[in-house]
Order: structure tokens, then C-alpha cells, then sequence
């Protein structure tokens, strides 16, 4: 399945909020859906999920609009959407209800999701006598109980220790493995960068960036090499200004050309103490920092 | 219309399931048991009484005479009339009578100047003390046998004159007001009641899943208006079902204890209710609360904070008071049933459920003017139950400060 954006408006009163966004998701990928807070990652989240229309464009599944009585959308919304004084699994049955699941079927599922995520002793517990992290649990239930064929991540990660990241991690891995097109949102880029094969970077309603993450990190110049070595002075001294010290305690070391590096790459090699030398590539932070960033610069300018 | 019912369900159980809920209807109805036994709790003690039975039981009054002694026959007319008192004559003086009834050793005294004037003692005057107007009655029949007998009629011909009564009896061809001004008491009391504690948790509650962001959840796995009716519906047959459980308990107790109860013509009129003005009551009742609940539910939807909600309500409330104000005081007085501001009422769908109900029972409507009051208030339900789920569908998911009500309506036609 392909999931594509396209050309999409919408404004509230005066205000605009997303102005031609398109970008494309497929199934069986991750897909990460970047921005600042305000950027109209939400109002995206919520036309795809039906619950108001865009202005103008459309959102298309395989090339025809979304039918939402047969494709299921999973949503895990950034802020616990639950009911903290109801029992887990009353709610989370009556939800799995609501997306169309009998009351077996819904029963099955969340006992199935409970014992999963190894929350199976609290379902006749009320949610806010919960930790943070297994409220987020119980959300993700919610999510992913009645199989949806799209699942929305909207900061997944938020409140969990790493015992349980892990266990949410191998979630979404096996949802990706199963052939669903998952959508994340988060600010974590780490994350991003682990599951996400392309991105969309929303800036104050425009796409900023989209496409294949490794196509976009490729699109940078390779003219920079990051070098680690107990001995960071004689480099130093040789290239001066050409080489900085990074916050992570290696060197990059900015080549004029970079046709030079196999050249520069041999010289260090032979003349220096390397323990490692690599061609420096963004992270996606600083992919996300450069543009969310860089534009912001120039509307001060302007 | 699945989801619908399953929203229903979840909602209706939320109600059965609040320990608050239930405890109310509990004590409700063992309220409602207990009243429905007073006759018998009463009989019981009045049997005691009647055991123990001494007139020492009864309170004291005393009868005293300024001009000499209270005259034999004074005496025998006021025990008889006042068969719930002791009555005696007092001894000493007028000031002693008032001591005796400052300090409670009698509970009211009649100092008499003849049998035309009198003065009456009483410590506190109850707002039902009608024993001046019973000692006047007894002093007139009193105060004409002795003129009559004066101007020479012999004591049967006086007894006999005096004895004489008008027998007449009323023939109702329209309503009997009496009766049908309690069914319209009780209808926009109760609908008063229900509105005003139902209203205000279906707001709460939207508000709550708002504001616990239960709603981003909610909102992408369910329709608007099946949520909105879901939960409006809910709350009505929780409120419904909470006066069943009520009025059933008092009903099933009235017929059980029948006997006790006698011939209390307030509580024969109440249970035995026609069946026609029982289905408009429902009618009325059912379709008064949605339209309210519709709103109060909007309302709850675009408060942001849950301490909102009361400010938030507070026009719904003014405009449901507001009708109950007009309906109320127009039943007090009978007249004015069918004044041009009630006729305009029973159309107007925020006042019709009441006043329309008000003139059905105390007047004569055509049947055609019920028929457009009922259908305008079901347009208006379904009406403002659409526009209600727009805008819950837009208010729900703003946050921060409340929206203005213009913008939020603007909002949810474009919707």
C-alpha cells in the first residue's frame, strides 16, 4: 500500500496551518513525520484520520481516496487519550469496539496485547492507579488492538524506561514486518533514525524536506571526515583550521575537495596514532536543526 | 447505528456503575418507602397514644371570662369544637391565664368580654393556627341561640334553625384544576430536577473526556453524532430510569398499602394519573430533557478546563430557568393558563415541554395545536442534536482558552 498527501490546504478562520503538503508513505516502512511544535504535524495526523477535511487536496491509499469503513487507522495520540478512572479493560475493549471489533474478537485482542506488553495483572485495575510508562502501554493497546492496516506513533516513546522502549521498539518492528505503513511523529530523532526509512519535515505548514533519509543524508556534501584518535594535538596542528574538535571528542577535519579523501584518508592513516576515520554524514538532528532552523534565520532576515 | 449502541452501552454503564449514582437512587427510593408508610407509622403511634390515652396527652386551653365565670354551656360548645384540646377554665386572674400560657403550662387561652369579643393568647402563632376563626363560629351560634331564645323561640326551634344546612355538589365539564395543577407540578418539577443535575453531567462528562484527552481517541474511532446521541441518550434513560425506580417504588407501596392511605384524595389523584396525560407527560419529559442535554452537551465540549464548566453552562441554565420561571408562576395563578405569553410558550421549544404540558392538563388545547407544539419541539431535538454533535466535533479539539460561542457555531456549520 502507498499512502500519498497530496497538495494538501487547510486553514482554521484567518489562520493556515498547512499550505501544499504531499508526501508519500508505504507499507511494510516507517515513515517519520518531523516538525517543531505548532508546525501542523497534528492537523496532518487529523486529516488523515478523517476527523475534519482538508480544504483542498487529497489524501490518497493506492491511488483512491481512503475508504475508513475498511482500511483501520491505529492512533497513539502524543497525550494519554484514555480514561483515568475507568478499568483498563473496559475501555480498552469498548475502544476496540468502536473501531468495529465484535466484543469476542475485542476481548481476545486485548488479552492478547495485555500479555504482550506484559500488563496482563492490571486489566481489572483503574488506568490512573498506573505508572507513566504503563498508562503509555495501555495507549499502545489501544492502538494497535484492532490491527490496523496504518498506525500513527505520535511520540511514542515519551515516559518509557529502556526495558520498555525495547519491548515498544520490537513492537513496532514486528508492526513494520507485518507489512503496515506506520507513521511516527516524534521530536526524539534517534528513534526516527532507527525505524524511519524516509521522513517529511513539516516547517509552519510547508513540507521543508522530504524523501528517503539515506537519499537525503547522501544529498550532503561528503567533504568532511570525522576522526577518532587518542592523540588529537599533531592533527590539530597540521591542518589548523580545517580541524575542529566535536562535542563527542573526535575531530572533523574539512577537506578542500572531496575528490581528496582517499589522498587525506591515506595521509592520516600512515602518519597518525587513527583509531577511526570516516566520511562524516548529517545526523538527522542536524538535518532537522539546519532546516527548522535555517528558515527561522531567514524570516528574521526578511 | 452499532457504534452507536455500543457508545449507549459503555455510557449507561458508566451511570450504573457510579457508586454516587446508585447510592442516590438508593436513598431515593427508601425515602420514597418510608413516606409511602407514613400513614401506618403514624396510626401506630396515634394507637399508642390512644393506649396510653389520658386527656392529660392533649395540650391545655384554658377559657376565661372577664365579667365572672365562663358559663356552663361556653364551656361544652368549645370542648366540642376543639376535640383536640383539654379544654378549661381558668381561675385567678387575666395576667395569671397569660403566665400560664408564657410559661407552657396551657397552650392557648381565650379571654371572653361576653360572647362578641374576645382576646387569644397564644405564645407562638402557627402559620396554621385556625383556632380563632373555629372560637368565632362557636361564639356566633352561641351569641344568636341566646338572642333567638330571647326574642321567644323555644330551645328545639333555636337547635333547629341553627342547624340547617345547604347541601350543593360541583359538576366539573372542563378540568378540575385542583387536580390537574398537581400533575403539572410535579411534571415541571421533576423535569426541572432531571434537566438541572442530567444537564450538568453530560457536559462534566464530555468536558472530562476532553480534558483527560480521552477524546483524541474517541473522536477518530467514532462518529460525532453517535457519540452525542449515544451519550445524551444515556444520561436521559439514566435519569428516566432513576424516577421509575422512584416513582415504581411509590406506586407497588401505594398499592400494597392502600388500605392505610384511605381516601387521601392527593395521593388518589397522583396514582391514578390518565393514561393519555401519563403518554404526554413522557412525551414531553423526554423530549424537554434531550433538547437541554443536546446543549449542555455542546457546552461541555468547547470548555477547555473542567473548573469551566459551571460559567460555561451558565446561559443554558438562564434560558431553562427562565422557562420554568414563566410556566411556574403562570399555573400559580390558573387564569393566566391560557394567557397569550403561555400560548406562545407551549410553541417556543425551550419552554414547550413545560407549558404545553401545563395547558394540556389544566385547559382544553386542540389536538392540532399539540400536534405542531410536539412537532416542533422533535425538529428542534434532532436539530439542535445535529448541530450539537458539529460542534462537539469542533470543540472538543480546541484547546486552550474557551472559544466564543459564535465562532464555535460558525465553525461547526462549515464542518
Amino acid at each position: 500500500m502507498i499512502l500519498q498527501f497530496q497538495n494538501i490546504h487547510k486553514s482554521f478562520g484567518e489562520k493556515t496551518v498547512l499550505k501544499d503538503v504531499s508526501f508519500l508513505a508505504e507499507s511494510g516502512k516507517a515513515f517519520g513525520l518531523l516538525g517543531r511544535n505548532g508546525a501542523g504535524k497534528t492537523t496532518s495526523i487529523r486529516i488523515l484520520m478523517n476527523v475534519f477535511p482538508a480544504d483542498s487536496g487529497q489524501v490518497l491509499l493506492d491511488g483512491k481516496p481512503i475508504d475508513y469503513k475498511k482500511i483501520g487507522i491505529g492512533y497513539l495520540p502524543e497525550e494519554r487519550g484514555l480514561y483515568p478512572k475507568k478499568k483498563i479493560m473496559d475501555q480498552l475493549v469498548y475502544f476496540a469496539e468502536l473501531k468495529g471489533m465484535s466484543r469476542k474478537a475485542a476481548v481476545a485482542s486485548v488479552d492478547h496485547w495485555l500479555d504482550r506488553l506484559g500488563m496482563s495483572e492490571y486489566r481489572g485495575k483503574r488506568l490512573d492507579t498506573l505508572s507513566k510508562g504503563n498508562q503509555q502501554k495501555i495507549q499502545l493497546v489501544t492502538a494497535l488492538a484492532h490491527d490496523p492496516d496504518i498506525v500513527i506513533l505520535d511520540e511514542p516513546f515519551s515516559g518509557l524506561d529502556p526495558v520498555n522502549a525495547m519491548l515498544l521498539k520490537d513492537v513496532v518492528k514486528e508492526q513494520i514486518a507485518k507489512g503496515k505503513i506506520v507513521l511516527f511523529s516524534s521530536h526524539q530523532m534517534s528513534y526516527i533514525e532507527e525505524f524511519c526509512d524516509s521522513i517529511a519535515i513539516i516547517h509552519e505548514g510547508r513540507v521543508a524536506l522530504s524523501g528517503d533519509l539515506h537519499d537525503i543524508k547522501r544529498r550532503y556534501l561528503r567533504d568532511r571526515l570525522v576522526i577518532r584518535t587518542i592523540d588529537p594535538q599533531p592533527i590539530r596542528a597540521a591542518f589548523g583550521d580545517a580541524c575542529t574538535a566535536t562535542d563527542g571528542g573526535a575531530l572533523l577535519l574539512r577537506m578542500g575537495d572531496p575528490q581528496e579523501k582517499r589522498t587525506v584518508m591515506k595521509r592520516l592513516v600512515e602518519q597518525y596514532d587513527i583509531d577511526e576515520i570516516k566520511v562524516f554524514e548529517p545526523s538527522l538532528n542536524d538535518i532537522f536543526v539546519e532546516y527548522a532552523g535555517k528558515q527561522d534565520e531567514e524570516e528574521k532576515r526578511a | 447505528m452499532r457504534q452507536f449502541g455500543k457508545i449507549l452501552k459503555f455510557e449507561l454503564n458508566g451511570y450504573l456503575k457510579n457508586k454516587v449514582f446508585v447510592g442516590v437512587t438508593l436513598f431515593l427510593v427508601l425515602a420514597i418507602a418510608m413516606v409511602m408508610f407514613l400513614p401506618n407509622i403514624r396510626g401506630l403511634l396515634h394507637s399508642e397514644k390512644e393506649a396510653s390515652g389520658s386527656a392529660a396527652a392533649r395540650p391545655v386551653m384554658l377559657l376565661y371570662a372577664r365579667d365572672g365565670a365562663v358559663a356552663s354551656d361556653v364551656q361544652t360548645a368549645f370542648a366540642a369544637a376543639f376535640a383536640d384540646y383539654d379544654v378549661q377554665t381558668a381561675q385567678g386572674t387575666e395576667e395569671d391565664v397569660k403566665t400560664f400560657v408564657k410559661t407552657g403550662a396551657a397552650e392557648c387561652a381565650f379571654a371572653l368580654d361576653g360572647l362578641l369579643s374576645y382576646t387569644y393568647y397564644v405564645n407562638d402563632l402557627g402559620q396554621y393556627d385556625f383556632n380563632c376563626d373555629t372560637a368565632e363560629t362557636v361564639l356566633q351560634e352561641l351569641s344568636r341561640a341566646s338572642a333567638m331564645v330571647q326574642a321567644g323561640l323555644s330551645p328545639a326551634q333555636t337547635g333547629e334553625i341553627l342547624s340547617a344546612r345547604v347541601t350543593g355538589r360541583t359538576e366539573t365539564l372542563g378540568k378540575d384544576r385542583g387536580v390537574t395543577f398537581l400533575y403539572t407540578y410535579i411534571m415541571i418539577f421533576a423535569l426541572y430536577m432531571v434537566i438541572m443535575l442530567y444537564g450538568q453531567m453530560v457536559a462534566t462528562n464530555v468536558a472530562t473526556e476532553k480534558s483527560s484527552r480521552a477524546m483524541e481517541v474517541l473522536i477518530t474511532s467514532a462518529k460525532p453524532v453517535s457519540m452525542m446521541f449515544g451519550k445524551v441518550l444515556a444520561s436521559c434513560l439514566a435519569g428516566l430510569g432513576q424516577l421509575v425506580a422512584v416513582f415504581g417504588t411509590a406506586l407497588v407501596l401505594y398499592r400494597v398499602n392502600k388500605a392505610a392511605w384511605g381516601e387521601n384524595p392527593v395521593i388518589s389523584y397522583l396514582f391514578d394519573i390518565p393514561t393519555g396525560l401519563f403518554v404526554y407527560l413522557l412525551v414531553f419529559f423526554v423530549l424537554g430533557f434531550l433538547l437541554y442535554a443536546f446543549l449542555y452537551g455542546a457546552i461541555g465540549s468547547t470548555a477547555s478546563k473542567l473548573e469551566d464548566i459551571n460559567t460555561s453552562v451558565m446561559p443554558v441554565t438562564f434560558l431553562f430557568i427562565a422557562a420554568f420561571i414563566v410556566v411556574a408562576f403562570s399555573v400559580m395563578g390558573a387564569s393566566s393558563v391560557d394567557s397569550t405569553l403561555m400560548k406562545v410558550c407551549s410553541f417556543l421549544p425551550f419552554s414547550s415541554p413545560m407549558a404545553m404540558f401545563a395547558r394540556i392538563c389544566m385547559s382544553e388545547v386542540p389536538a392540532h395545536e399539540i400536534a405542531l407544539s410536539i412537532g416542533l419541539l422533535a425538529a428542534a431535538v434532532v436539530f439542535i442534536g445535529v448541530l450539537a454533535a458539529k460542534i462537539y466535533r469542533v470543540g472538543v479539539l480546541l484547546y486552550g482558552t474557551t472559544p466564543k460561542i459564535g465562532e464555535v457555531v460558525k465553525a461547526a456549520w462549515k464542518a
